[in-house]
């Protein structure tokens, strides 16, 4: 009986604000709230702009890497990849001058590096995070290789390719989050509503049910690799503009900053749960806070060691309400 | 009298959502003897040693041990008493040596408090030879045979100077010269004085080798009698306890077509040359003890397990081997014995579940018609009664009846031409399993054909039309729904 209730309760709450993100929408208030109060340049046109420019890239690459984990897979090579694939996007665009040439080439390469990920999953088995993991290391050591740690800039004279990650509709709105929200609406609807995005769920919430129900487990995981590098691709794009240059040096890091925002928003590591929606404000938070410290002077250090804490509390947090439950 | 009395216990009860799986029973255990604990599966002697072993906590009861009251509240309570359950999934690392795993709990230290690697080999060796048994206690674990790897355990129970031990149907994967050396070490254990509570469901192991038996069924306490005192028809008429034949009432008999036929089908591990033919509308019961082959048997059919020759035709079209997508298109579903790890998407919601193999019939372009599948997901949860609060309830909220018939749901939608069902009511209470046999014959008279494997005799024999019989991979008899006794079959299982 008294489950019952419950699940009426829920339902209700999920009626009114049509999510099941609640809680965590409720986190992104408290804290907008607070930045708001404490720092006089938080809650200004011109910041919240920056911060949609900001979570733009990790964004885009959120979604992607979103529907890996879902099916229940990681890769964990997208921050290399990020530096990798802006070398042909500048070489070729340097070379012909031309803005789609580049970035067909670099979502090509992106796709590529998805597809040998992919393979060496699904076809010789081998665990996702060592797969990755591997393919982390080879990548940054190619961007070495090639760069020479020298920055290679961006000498096409492409309007486009400045705009793409500098440019501002109305002087607000970055076109970078414009993509943004196009590719996340986009897949949002993808998984929500058709059978791919059903059976990305099954996979990754039963492999042997998956099976046994005639989905091809290995083809579905296999999509989820490409999706999630062609899409880090994208971000990479996003970050070349931003940089006006392929730098040796691009994407460090940029792995954990996605897992990270994922995690906090309610995406389970091992598959089969979580929404696009969730990682959305999982990434709006923690762009929230980093800009929010920023603009409060706190130190960088301080700023990790916040930023971590509030990772794990969240996390922990989550893992109580479902012991509860 | 009584001087020799190592375990009582009284009254005990215990109870999941929607089962009692205990109710009320009393076991003396003495010093020195053989016990032996039968019943069906679902009887209640799992959840009996798993109350022993500490891993369930009673609701009500007392367990006396050595004539003191005791509280066994994890697995290391009842360690620490001196009780040792052996289950029938061995709890052994396998990448350590024998002596580590004998000495798991309690490694001999020297004075510094480092392991004394030597005294540990030792007393590894003197244990394994006071057994009978040479194996090097260097040895990794892995490396063993099933058999050895129980002498580990029982190893390991006398290392803790155990008083009770407790063997969970010790001989499933044995073959017979290992089952007379586990026997010759048990009758070795009797003179230490140790007593042995023995669960099993082959009744000429009861006779061979153990002096009392308790019968258990449907969690009830039915019979404890000295074995000189009784025999096996006895046995049988207490674990079994009701007229069978008026249980499940099939309403429809009556056969068309062959739909499946099975030829000459082996796997590199279990099966040996199994051919089968079922027809439309008809119900073929699959009987096997542990370890028959009957799982696998559903999982070669269905193309989850590799095979090494034979072949599966449904309606004269030969599957392809090994594809399950293959399968499902040629209308065969499979519903596999384990819910939870092969059947359900837990996280996923009930109408969810129901729909997932369907889908693309709810869907144009890609795009699923929510709306639609919600229509029909809610049909069969009325048409089956399962018992949901809503379409969108997470299906690991159900209870196992409910769940079980979110499978068949499944199936039901998808309009199979052959349907396999392992296990169909394991592990589920009374009433919904007669509605499951209730589905089962909807099945059948909408045409489908249905394998049901079932190591229940009951149920195998209300529900079926036809009897196959397999043992060690081989079907080994079939018998008409009306020629059939429990013996007859019993004997094929056996053989």
């Amino acid at each position: 009986m008294e489950q019952k209730i419950e699940n009426n309760r829920i339902s209700i709450i999920r009626r009114i604000f049509g999510v099941s993100e609640f809680g965590l929408l409720v986190s992104l208030v408290i804290i907008f709230t607070f930045f708001s109060i404490s720092s006089k340049y938080f809650f200004t046109v011109k910041n919240i702009s920056n911060i949609l420019g900001q979570i733009s890239l990790p964004l885009i690459a959120a979604v992607g890497f979103s529907i890996l984990l879902i099916s229940g897979e990681v890769d964990i090579s997208i921050g290399s990849l990020q530096a990798v694939v802006a070398l042909p996007l500048l070489i070729i665009m340097n070379a012909t001058g031309s803005f789609l040439l580049g970035v067909l080439a670099a979502l090509l390469l992106g796709a590529t590096i998805g597809i040998i990920n992919g393979l060496l999953v699904t076809k010789l088995k081998i665990n996702s995070l060592i797969t990755t993991l591997g393919m982390y290391y080879t990548l940054r050591g190619t961007v070495y290789l090639i760069t020479k740690k020298v920055a290679i800039a961006d000498d096409s004279g492409s309007e486009i390719f400045f705009l793409i990650g500098n440019g501002k509709l109305y002087h607000f709105l970055p076109y970078s989050a414009i993509l943004m929200f196009v590719i996340l609406l986009f897949f949002i609807y993808i998984m929500k509503n058709t059978t791919y995005g059903r059976r990305i769920y099954a996979v990754g919430g039963n492999a042997e049910v998956a099976r046994v129900m005639g989905i091809n487990v290995e083809k579905i995981k296999f999509s989820a690799f490409i999706l999630c590098s062609t899409l880090a691709s994208m971000s990479a794009i996003l970050l070349a503009s931003r940089l006006g240059s392929a730098n040796h040096l691009a994407g460090q890091g940029f792995e954990f900053q996605v897992v990270a925002a994922v995690i906090l928003g309610g995406v389970s590591l091992s598959g089969g749960i979580g929404t696009l929606l969730g990682a959305f404000v999982g990434v709006f938070i923690i762009g929230i806070i980093q800009n929010g410290l920023g603009m409060m002077n706190v130190y960088t250090m301080w700023q990790l060691i916040i930023t971590g804490s509030i990772i794990i509390m969240a996390v922990a947090i989550d893992e109580l309400k479902k012991r509860h439950e | 009298m009584g001087d020799d009395v190592l375990l009582q216990i009284e009254g005990i009860s215990k109870e999941f959502p929607g089962v009692k799986a205990l109710d009320d029973v009393d076991l003396t255990i003495r010093k020195g003897m053989v016990h032996a604990l039968v019943g069906e599966n679902g009887a209640g002697k799992s959840t009996l040693i798993k109350i022993l072993a500490g891993v369930y906590n009673r609701d009500a009861g007392e367990i006396i041990f050595e004539k003191r009251p005791v509280i066994i509240h994890s697995p290391a309570d009842s360690l620490g008493l001196g009780i040792k359950v052996v289950f029938q999934e061995l709890a052994l690392i396998p990448h350590m040596t024998v002596a580590e795993n004998v000495f798991l709990e309690s490694f001999p230290l020297k004075k510094n408090k480092v392991i004394d690697w030597e005294t540990m080999s030792k007393k590894t060796a003197e244990i394994l030879l006071s057994i009978g048994l040479s194996i090097n206690p260097k040895d990794k674990v892995y490396k063993l045979t099933v058999s050895q790897q129980q002498m580990v355990e029982i190893a390991r129970a006398l290392s803790h100077e155990a008083k009770l031990i407790v063997m969970d149907e010790p001989t499933s994967a044995l073959t017979p010269k290992e089952i007379k050396f586990l026997f010759d070490v048990l009758r070795k254990l009797k003179t230490l004085d140790i007593g042995i509570l023995y669960v099993t469901h082959k009744l000429e192991e009861v006779f061979e080798l153990c002096d009392r038996v308790t019968v258990l069924r449907d969690g009830k306490l039915i019979s404890s009698n000295n074995i000189n005192e009784t025999n096996t028809d006895e046995v049988v008429k207490d674990m079994v306890g009701r007229s069978i034949k008026t249980l499940f009432p099939r309403t429809h008999t009556g056969k068309g077509n062959v739909v499946l036929r099975v030829e000459n089908l082996s796997t590199e591990k279990k099966l040996k040359d199994v051919t089968l033919t079922v027809h439309a509308g008809e119900v073929i019961g699959i009987f096997g003890l542990l370890g028959a082959g009957r799982t696998e048997l559903a999982k070669a059919i269905f193309g989850l397990d590799a095979i090494t020759s034979g072949k599966i035709l449904i309606d004269g079209h030969e599957l392809k081997v090994g594809s399950t997508s293959h399968s499902t298109k040629m209308g065969l579903g499979l519903l596999t014995e384990d819910r939870k790890e092969e059947g359900l998407v837990l996280q996923m919601s009930v109408a969810q579940n129901i729909t997932l193999p369907s889908i693309r019939e709810f869907s144009s372009f890609g795009v699923i018609r929510r709306k639609l599948e919600a229509r029909h997901a809610n049909e069969f949860v009325q048409k089956l009664r399962i018992k949901t609060p809503s379409l969108r309830q997470k299906v690991m909220f159900l209870s196992g009846g409910n769940q079980q018939k979110v499978l068949l749901a499944r199936w039901l939608m998808k309009k199979l031409k052959v349907i396999i069902l392992d296990e169909p009511t394991r592990g589920i209470d009374v009433g919904a399993k007669a509605e499951i046999h209730r589905l089962i014959d909807e099945l059948a008279k909408a045409g489908l054909a249905v394998i049901v494997m079932t190591s229940e005799m009951p149920e195998l024999l209300g529900v079926s039309d036809h009897i196959v019989v397999m043992s060690n991979g081989r079907v080994t008899g079939g018998f008409e729904k009306n020629s059939a006794t429990q013996e007859s079959i019993l004997a094929a299982a056996i053989a």
